[in-house]
């Protein structure tokens, strides 16, 4: 438990509880009344437009019982996670690298810096056309779109590092190595935490949309055939299956995020 | 035959760089010189903004000096070059700095252990002594703190001893208890100079209250305002052990009191 929680506690129990029960049935009132705007929008616009929510569910249910569902989830939970691995360890490996050659960094930031803006999407036909039509090219776009928030992250994380934390791990021995895993890793975790929780929902994302274009295999490309053969109940199947696997992979960063950054005086309310 | 000093400092002089669109700094240290002793209890005093912080950073390596010399233990440190520094040098000058500098993630305990984790030196004889500092300090039952959940009191006596655990033969302290209440000070005054009794250790102390230069030091010296020259020394012969309470109450005590204040400006 952390020291907020224990505070919250001791503030007022029964208004506290109160509180969180307002909270709670706000949640639940608010999804219900998304769902009601659902079912009356899909009635309103017709089945070739808009998939009705009940068929949706019927249609999850179905498909997880074939089996085929979870195949696709597992498809593309694989090539998120995989892609996420790369482009995250590239992202913290080259700020750690750049920080030993100051005047290297000074050079090559502009154009890291540049790069930043080509938009990534743009860049499948030419992966496509490099790396083949097998899982290469999707990795590539997943890894790239996880790379740039970790690294600006870590980048800035590694900036803002208090210099007499330095000092004094120095004073006391530690090695670089040792201050690099210690001090400056530890400072930047909230930096990384934050870059993180754009990171992961974009390798999901990225990985559907790489499925889109390569491949017979995964969400994306259970949500692209639907559309081809006019199955919108299929489309919108698709979406809420992703949807609910960031939701999934969200609440698991922020349970992580708790128990690392448990150290900080502040709890934040920020918990997207 | 005279034992040759400990440390010594010779015409050390600091100005920082430039930057561009700048008047070169001024000198903030200029051609001091003093020497420590073995087992010496060392205050130096001067006016805030004197350089005392910037003089310890250099004895300790953190940075380089601009001209001069400073010699620990016959070895000379790196002028002008701060990318040779070798900072601690190799854990035989242990630094207390103003600010706490605790580690926000790790808990009272680790902190003081920090040290020795670094330096592979953690085992069951130095855990034990790590927790009879604690316990000497009153920090016992804070062990699972976090430094932000700790009083400042409290986070200076956790800073203290995460360098006195692993016993370096020099410990530099930078005004430590100056940002604490007359009370805390005074308890934290009696700590260090009863773990001081227990090891002997070298101590460069320094600080801006008068008071607490002459309760601690054997010698005290005056440094002018900036650029830092020495501008006077005194010899402090008020027995030990000392009563920090009643130093001022001590026959020597007056004598020594205005000679110092007629120096410092």
């Amino acid at each position: 438990m952390t020291s907020h929680e224990t505070a919250l506690d001791l503030a007022e129990p029964s208004q506290v509880k109160w509180r969180q029960c307002a909270v709670t049935a706000g949640r639940i009132g608010l999804a219900a009344l998304l769902l009601g705007a659902w079912k009356l929008g899909a009635d309103a616009a017709g089945p070739v437009y808009a998939a009705d929510p009940i068929k949706v569910l019927q249609r999850i249910v179905s498909d997880t019982a074939s089996g085929s569902l979870l195949r696709h989830i597992y498809v593309t939970l694989r090539l998120s996670a995989i892609g996420f691995a790369i482009g995250c360890a590239c992202g913290i490996a080259l700020p750690f690298l750049l920080r030993r050659m100051p005047r290297l960094t000074n050079a090559v930031e502009p154009y890291i810096m540049a790069s930043v803006g080509v938009p990534k999407y743009a860049l499948v036909p030419l992966f496509i056309l490099w790396f083949g039509i097998d899982d290469a090219p999707k990795l590539w776009l997943v890894g790239l779109l996880v790379f740039y928030p970790i690294f600006i992250a870590v980048f800035a994380g590694i900036r803002n590092v208090d210099r007499r934390l330095i000092d004094m791990a120095r004073v006391a021995g530690a090695s670089e190595a040792m201050i690099s895993r210690e001090v400056i890793w530890n400072s930047l975790l909230p930096f990384f935490f934050a870059a993180l929780k754009i990171a992961l929902p974009r390798a999901v994302s990225a990985a559907i949309i790489g499925e889109f274009l390569v491949g017979n295999e995964g969400l994306g490309y259970m949500i692209e055939s639907s559309r081809q053969s006019f199955d919108t109940t299929g489309v919108f199947t698709g979406i809420v299956v992703a949807t609910a696997l960031v939701l999934v992979i969200n609440a698991a960063l922020v349970r992580i995020d708790r128990r690392l950054n448990a150290w900080r005086p502040v709890e934040r309310h920020m918990e997207v | 035959m005279a034992v040759p000093p400990l440390l010594e400092v010779r015409d050390l002089s600091k100005r920082f760089a430039t930057r561009a669109g700048r008047d070169p700094s001024s000198w903030v240290i200029q051609q001091l010189s003093f020497s420590v002793h073995d087992g010496e209890f060392l205050t130096i005093i001067g006016p805030s903004g004197s350089g005392k912080t910037t003089l310890l950073n250099m004895l300790a390596q953190i940075d380089s000096a601009s001209d001069g010399e400073v010699r620990f233990q016959s070895v000379t440190a790196p002028i002008n070059d701060p990318k040779a520094l070798n900072p601690g040098l190799s854990c035989k000058i242990g630094y207390v700095t103003q600010e706490d500098n605790l580690l926000p993630w790790r808990t009272t305990l680790e902190n003081v252990l920090f040290p020795l984790t670094v330096q592979g030196r953690l085992n069951e004889q130095t855990r034990a002594r790590a927790q009879m500092l604690i316990g000497a300090v009153g920090l016992t039952g804070f062990e699972k703190h976090y430094p932000h959940e700790l009083s400042g009191g409290m986070r200076k006596r956790a800073s203290l001893i995460r360098t006195l655990v692993y016993d370096p033969p020099v410990i530099l302290m930078d005004e430590p208890f100056g940002a604490l209440d007359a009370q805390t000070r005074t308890q934290l005054q009696e700590d260090l100079l009863r773990l001081w009794n227990l090891g002997r250790k070298t101590i460069v102390f320094v600080t801006h209250d008068i008071t607490e230069a002459i309760a601690l030091g054997d010698r005290t010296l005056v440094l002018s305002k900036s650029p830092a020259r020495i501008a006077g020394e005194h010899r402090n012969a008020i027995p030990r052990p000392r009563d920090i309470r009643g130093i001022m109450t001590h026959q020597d005590f007056p004598a020594l009191y205005q000679s110092i204040r007629a120096q410092v400006q």
